[in-house]
């Protein structure tokens, strides 16, 4: 299937999946289409539309929690972000995506722990 | 709101398993378990993939393509609830099990 | 000069912007995709994230000894300068 096409088919039918959970598509035009049209080649090769940002190990249960959209298996994490880890989806609040840094899941697991 | 639409006879479908229905233009997953109907629409809310060709364990669905799993009895995604899948009401008469195709339970 | 060794996707537009960020300050490093490493290599790679108690989340950036997930140019200036 032509590239272009299918990057339009993830972007409505990941719409759906992320509105309840508060999110939206980074207002970073750019960086969303880029982030799909790698979705889209990882698809092909790999099957999966899995996040361009995360490394799959083989392992099942392991890769299919970081199929786009994977905010559902990382709430908290994200949440505590407002963005998922590569950036294609930030809180619904946000207006400026370059404000919001990446902050890795154990500073994230010691920073809740002090709290 | 009802409307109910024939689906199958009561005895073509045996406990703890699932069949893919057309009603109405519409995919649905019917699934007896524990001696009950339940409906709910066959694609998956994530990528469209149809329950029917995954498993189901007690109350839980799981899609084929990505290992989803949804509650049959609600159509709530188990990882998060806000996602959820349409689910339709049944009902078995004479024999034969409807489902209520305006959704309502 | 503290040893720079990124783990990197070839597919990740933040693994692109740390490199950018090393060159762009004449920084040294060395960088490995893991998604293009032969099987021995991911391996390693999978150990050395989790011996740091870390998730394959990419970039991975190694500074010295310490150890920078995501990409974040204030945390990669810091611990080079200090």
């Amino acid at each position: 299937m032509d590239t272009e096409k299918r990057k339009q088919q993830l972007r409505t039918m990941f719409q759906r999946v992320i509105d309840p959970l508060g999110y939206k598509y980074s207002p970073d035009e750019e960086l969303v289409d880029f982030l799909l049209e790698q979705e889209v080649m990882l698809e092909k090769e790999k099957g999966s539309p899995f996040c361009p940002c995360q490394g799959l190990t083989g392992e099942r249960e392991h890769d299919m929690q970081l199929v786009c959209p994977c905010i559902p298996f990382h709430r908290e994490h994200f949440d505590a972000m407002k963005r998922c880890w590569c950036g294609l989806y930030v809180h619904k609040d946000v207006d400026d995506p370059d404000d919001l840094p990446q902050i890795s899941r154990k500073e994230f697991e010691q920073s809740r722990k002090k709290e | 709101m009802v409307s109910w639409v024939f689906a199958i006879n009561e005895n073509e479908l045996a406990d703890g398993e699932k069949k893919p229905l057309l009603l109405e233009g519409n995919a649905i997953l019917l699934v007896r378990q524990e001696g009950n109907f339940y409906a709910m629409s066959n694609k998956c809310p994530h990528m469209g993939c149809p329950f029917s060709k995954g498993t189901l364990k007690g109350f839980i669905v799981k899609c084929p393509c990505h290992d989803w799993e949804f509650d049959i009895r609600n159509g709530e995604f188990l990882a998060a609830s806000e996602i959820k899948d349409t689910v339709y009401g049944t009902k078995v008469s004479d024999g034969q099990v409807f489902v209520n195709m305006k959704g309502d339970l | 000069m503290k040893k720079v060794v990124m783990y990197t996707l070839s597919t990740c537009p933040w693994c692109m912007r740390a490199k950018k960020y090393f060159r762009e300050h004449d920084i040294p490093f060395e960088y490995i995709d893991y998604d293009k490493a032969d099987e021995k290599t991911r391996r390693s790679i999978m150990e050395d994230c989790k011996s740091h108690g870390e998730e394959m989340s990419f970039p991975f950036v190694k500074i010295g000894d310490d150890v920078v997930v995501g990409y974040n140019p204030q945390k990669y200036s810091k611990l080079l300068e200090s």
